[in-house]
């Protein structure tokens, strides 16, 4: 999903999706699809025939999908104990390759969207 | 029976049994607010401080007002002679306020602690980050006003937060800003305006203070209000890009924020991570299309909030009294009978 919402895939079909991919890793053309079927199956993306192939679109936007998963993540939301407003509430170094991560992954959007 | 019977005994009784009830109550309503299928727990997060705090705040003020009502009137002077045998007028409810009193300010005392402020630095780092902030506010009319609200200190661990009850300000640590790019800094500066306009500080402490002084009912309320506060700065994201900070930069603010320092100690477990990575994922979102408001926030918390306060306060004076009576006569009966 984070290929068909970073590169605004409106309609696309699984050769599309694997022809991003295949620039970044190698990766097979049944992996792609079996992954783009599931999000289909989870009610992700919709599709529709296009001759003897499926052109699959993102039903929700990236936030409309973020909403829609906001309970289940933030039940696993743990409080801060200042009774001030910070911008962030200081993690644990056990996380800090999860930060590591996170800063990777504005790094790709920034790069992407330039 | 002793006349600290009902003060000392009451006050344990409202703790131990009426704040719980009163969570319970407020559990219910949060878990029905909460249960909406598409961002829940972003939507009606004034209700949700109402319920949060007010299922501690407001039967305390109840019993407050009540018990100063008959300890003035001397229409407690019934429950007195009931137990006392005696039609002097009765204190008892007054000091039971008392207690009450104590009970709640020494329960608020940590959270009080917690509260103080950063300090205030004047090194020449410092000044020059002063400068640097003046210049960035000056550039943006969201951040003008925040000039002369801005405080710079040289706490360690210190990062970026909001302080200040009545007239906050924003505090940015001297380590956190050497670590970001001014354009970071601008978006992280357009986060804690929002702080700033909606006197965050206040509500927080409000909010703690009220679970604070209900110990047993703050294990149920505790994670409605982790998603609530996650929920908050999530909305005071949103509110910051559509006034126009940027959302990567500010992504990354955060991130830098979260990180801890050398030696640094972090009492956070081990999915602390859950809500940076939900705010981040929405920034991120936010960087491909821009963000509209979003979900209903309910009424304004401040005046709702002061509204039934003061109704709270007034309701012993124009209805009665007997809820306290019969909290008086069955803590003292109970005591009678455990003493047999």
């Amino acid at each position: 999903m984070d290929v068909v919402w970073g590169k605004n895939l409106t309609s696309f079909a699984v050769g599309d999706v694997l022809a991003i991919l295949e620039r970044q890793r190698d990766i097979a053309y049944t992996t792609v699809m079996t992954t783009v079927t599931r999000l289909y199956e989870k009610g992700i993306l919709e599709r529709e025939r296009d001759g003897k192939r499926y052109l699959y679109s993102p039903k929700l936007t990236r936030e409309e999908f973020l909403l829609s998963t906001a309970r289940e993540v933030l039940d696993e939301a743990v409080g801060g104990h200042q009774a001030m407003a910070m911008l962030a509430e200081k993690v644990s170094e056990a996380s800090a390759g999860e930060l590591d991560d996170l800063e990777a992954l504005i790094q790709k959007r920034r790069e992407e969207l330039a | 029976m002793i006349e600290a019977t009902f003060p000392l005994l009451g006050v344990a009784f409202v703790a131990l049994v009426v704040l719980p009830a009163f969570a319970l109550l407020a559990k219910v309503g949060l878990v029905m607010l909460e249960r909406d299928e598409v961002g829940g727990p972003l939507h009606g997060l004034n209700l949700r401080y109402v319920l949060l705090s007010g299922s501690s705040v407001l039967p305390i003020a109840w019993l407050l007002s009540a018990g100063l009502h008959q300890a003035e009137s001397g229409t407690s002077a019934h429950a007195c002679l009931f137990d006392h045998e005696t039609s002097e007028l009765c204190l008892e409810p007054g000091f039971f306020s008392l207690v009450l009193a104590v009970f709640v300010v020494a329960s608020s005392f940590g959270t009080m602690w917690r509260h103080r402020a950063a300090r205030a630095s004047s090194s020449d780092a410092a000044h020059a980050l002063l400068r640097r902030l003046d210049r960035i506010a000056s550039n943006d009319p969201v951040l003008a006003s925040l000039r002369g609200r801005i405080v710079v200190t040289d706490d360690h661990g210190f990062a970026l937060g909001t302080h200040g009850l009545l007239r906050p300000r924003v505090f940015v640590g001297t380590a956190f800003a050497g670590r970001v790019s001014d354009e970071m800094l601008a978006s992280a500066l357009g986060h804690e305006a929002q702080h700033v306009r909606a006197l965050d500080p206040l509500r927080y402490l409000i909010l703690r203070v009220a679970l604070g002084v209900n110990p047993v009912g703050r294990a149920l309320l505790e994670p409605h209000f982790a998603r609530w506060q996650a929920a908050r700065e999530a909305h005071c994201d949103r509110e910051a890009v559509i006034l126009g900070a940027a959302p990567l930069p500010l992504a990354d603010a955060i991130v830098i924020a979260a990180r801890p320092g050398a030696r640094e100690p972090v009492a956070l477990g081990a999915r602390d991570t859950a809500v940076l990575k939900f705010r981040i994922g929405m920034l991120l979102a936010f960087s491909e299309q821009a963000p509209t408001r979003c979900c209903h926030q309910g009424l304004s918390t401040f005046p709702v909030a002061m509204v039934l306060l003061l109704v709270a306060l007034l309701l012993p004076h124009h209805t009665g009294t007997a809820v306290l009576d019969l909290l008086h006569t069955s803590t003292e009966r109970a005591l009678t009978y455990f003493w047999r």
